[in-house]
């Protein structure tokens, strides 16, 4: 793949202008697949989640013959919307100023004194659905739309970066399960910052996250040594950009293991993450530190490995995913969801839940570090002298292309402090926006 | 929450008081005396907010957490690092935020347990980050008071928050 984040200017205007956001609205978030929710969070028919694609509201349901809808949140007739509950379930949408009703496929199917409004002949209800997505598609589980009728499909436009989302969400015999509804947080910060973050931020780790690191919630050379034997002090780690802005970056634990493992998982976990994965994607897997990237625009993942969270000595993996809705230069609402293996020992579960909320939850310590930067990155690009002045995003330039045999599809360097992904997420930003 | 008894007026105030001391020693960032008046046991647990579509279910998932915390667990990943020598470098907590509690509506009622009160609370929350205006977030909590030789302690918190996106300087919060 042909490397498209080798030059790029960034000015910290792109956090700040009032003009920017509005653009990006109408060229990234009414173009893009958009991540809307979790298929478990709809398993029924009739089940509906409400959510945003860029400050629109939508109702993402499941129909009754099961298709996942994407619906405009606002009644066709004067504007109002259907939905105002977080999630529940229902056949029909009603709206509560005139009347009109409407099949949760967004079909139009019932319009109040019809005849007295509009006549003997009525209103011609085909014309007047709700308003859906153009293009609506589920990958491992993770449902995402378009309004774009002229959109790639989701598998072109994911193109190699499915490959890794199957080593994350893809590796389970019996799928993932949203653990409760998102969290949602107001966060008053740009939507970009923490996505520039998490689509391969190696470099940040250690000084933004140090309490974390004195603290003993990154693996120490004692805690490695209870896993694995200790191949070295130094954890090793890729980055990756697969296209269209989606990016990824893996790091891996010094172990030595004569088979892939899997720490963090259970046990009787390894054998279906054996089967459900190429060898190139076992590797990818096998000692995982952490591993997150990004689906452009606005998701993210992250499957993290912490240790002492609750008692000295334990560890646990959990898998993240949140979705940063633009409500305005400087104002983001973030969703954040844990994904949990259906079928995991209860245990587990509760060690991964309190593992995710003390670190990488809404509530955890390093996000209330994290935000800290994105918010004063907002702040400050507010300035007039500011906003003309570029960042340095020349990290990792120097980092070799990882050898072909390994097998890794995309444009993968090896070497994880490394600006390649932030470069990849404002080379394909610019690219829409010009 | 079971609807028990409520205990008699001097118990009310004696409750009130330990809640209103409970949180001078947090808003005073005097955690050390603060774990000292929290049980060994405790749990710290909030639920997670939603908006419901029926007027008979909870503005809160009862299954889904935002915060589950342990004594040891913010002994050990709250309050530590904001001791003297890693303050430095918890930087979304440095400079510190302020943090001011506002305790009222103590109910507190007996539980059938002899040494166990059950309390509940309203409590407003004012949060300052650096020099930005205050914000204000809003709960009930459901505490469990713990007699002791040692005078009562805090051995359960439950707190139910009333805004679905939490607009916050930090959601990490004791309230």
């Amino acid at each position: 793949m042909a490397d498209a984040d080798s030059d790029v200017t960034v000015p910290r205007r792109v956090w700040a202008d009032g003009d920017v956001h509005k653009r990006e609205l109408a060229r990234i978030f009414r173009t893009c697949w958009q991540f809307v929710a979790h298929d478990s969070e709809i398993p029924e028919p009739g089940d509906y989640v409400t959510r945003r694609i860029g400050r629109d509201s939508v109702i993402v349901t499941r129909d009754e013959t099961g298709q996942v809808r994407v619906l405009l949140n606002t009644c066709r007739h004067r504007g109002v919307p259907l939905c105002r509950a977080d999630r529940g379930n229902t056949s029909h949408f009603r709206c509560s100023y005139h009347g009109w009703t409407y099949a949760n496929t967004g079909e139009l199917r019932g319009v109040t004194f019809q005849r007295d409004v509009y006549g003997q002949g009525g209103i011609d209800k085909s014309e007047l659905g709700l308003f859906q997505a153009a293009r609506v598609d589920t990958v491992y589980g993770l449902v995402f739309a378009t309004w774009d009728p002229e959109a790639p499909s989701l598998e072109d436009y994911l193109g190699p970066m499915r490959w890794y989302l199957h080593t994350v969400f893809g590796k389970f015999d019996h799928g993932l399960e949203a653990v409760g509804p998102p969290v949602r947080t107001m966060v008053r910060a740009n939507w970009k910052p923490e996505g520039e973050n998490l689509s391969g931020d190696g470099y940040h780790t250690f000084v933004t996250h140090q309490s974390a690191v004195e603290l003993g919630l990154f693996a120490s050379q004692d805690d490695l040594a209870r896993m694995a034997a200790v191949a070295g002090p130094r954890f090793t780690g890729r980055t990756v950009h697969c296209g269209n802005g989606h990016t990824m970056r893996i790091q891996r634990m010094p172990l030595t293991v004569d088979a892939p493992a899997y720490f963090g998982y259970p046990r009787e976990m390894w054998d279906e993450f054996d089967r459900n994965l190429s060898e190139a994607q076992r590797e990818a897997q096998s000692c995982l530190s952490v591993g997150h990237g990004s689906i452009f625009p606005n998701m993210s993942f992250l499957e993290n490995f912490k240790t002492n969270v609750d008692k000295q000595g334990d560890h646990a993996r959990y898998i993240r995913v949140t979705l940063r809705y633009p409500l305005g230069p400087a104002m983001t609402e973030q969703l954040w969801f844990l994904l949990q293996p259906r079928h995991a020992d209860p245990e587990w579960r509760r060690l991964s839940r309190l593992a995710y909320l003390r670190t990488n939850g809404p509530a955890g310590m390093f996000e209330v570090d994290d935000t800290e930067n994105f918010v004063g990155i907002t702040e400050a690009a507010a300035g007039d002298v500011a906003a003309d002045l570029p960042i340095v995003l020349d990290g990792g330039r120097h980092h070799p292309p990882t050898p072909e045999e390994a097998g890794w599809p995309g444009d993968v360097a090896d070497g994880d402090r490394t600006e390649k992904t932030i470069r990849a997420f404002h080379g394909r930003w610019q690219e829409l926006m010009s | 929450m079971t609807e028990t008894t409520l205990a008699p007026p001097e118990v009310q105030a004696e409750a009130a008081l330990f809640l209103a001391v409970e949180a001078e020693l947090i808003d005073d960032r005097r955690y050390a005396e603060w774990l000292d008046v929290v049980a060994d046991d405790f749990v710290y647990t909030v639920p997670v907010p939603v908006t419901p579509d029926s007027p008979f279910a909870p503005h809160h998932d009862p299954e889904a957490l935002l915060l589950d915390e342990s004594k040891e667990s913010i002994r050990h990943l709250w309050f530590r690092r904001l001791e003297a020598d890693m303050h430095e470098f918890a930087w979304g907590e440095n400079p510190p935020p302020q943090f001011r509690h506002f305790v009222s509506n103590v109910r507190a009622r007996e539980t059938g347990e002899p040494d166990e009160l059950l309390v509940r609370s309203n409590v407003l929350l004012m949060g300052r980050r650096q020099s930005d205006q205050p914000r204000y977030i809003t709960a009930e909590r459901f505490d469990t008071l713990r007699r002791t030789p040692a005078g009562l302690l805090l051995a359960r918190r439950h707190a139910v928050l009333d805004q679905t996106v939490i607009d916050f300087p930090q959601p990490r919060v004791l309230l």
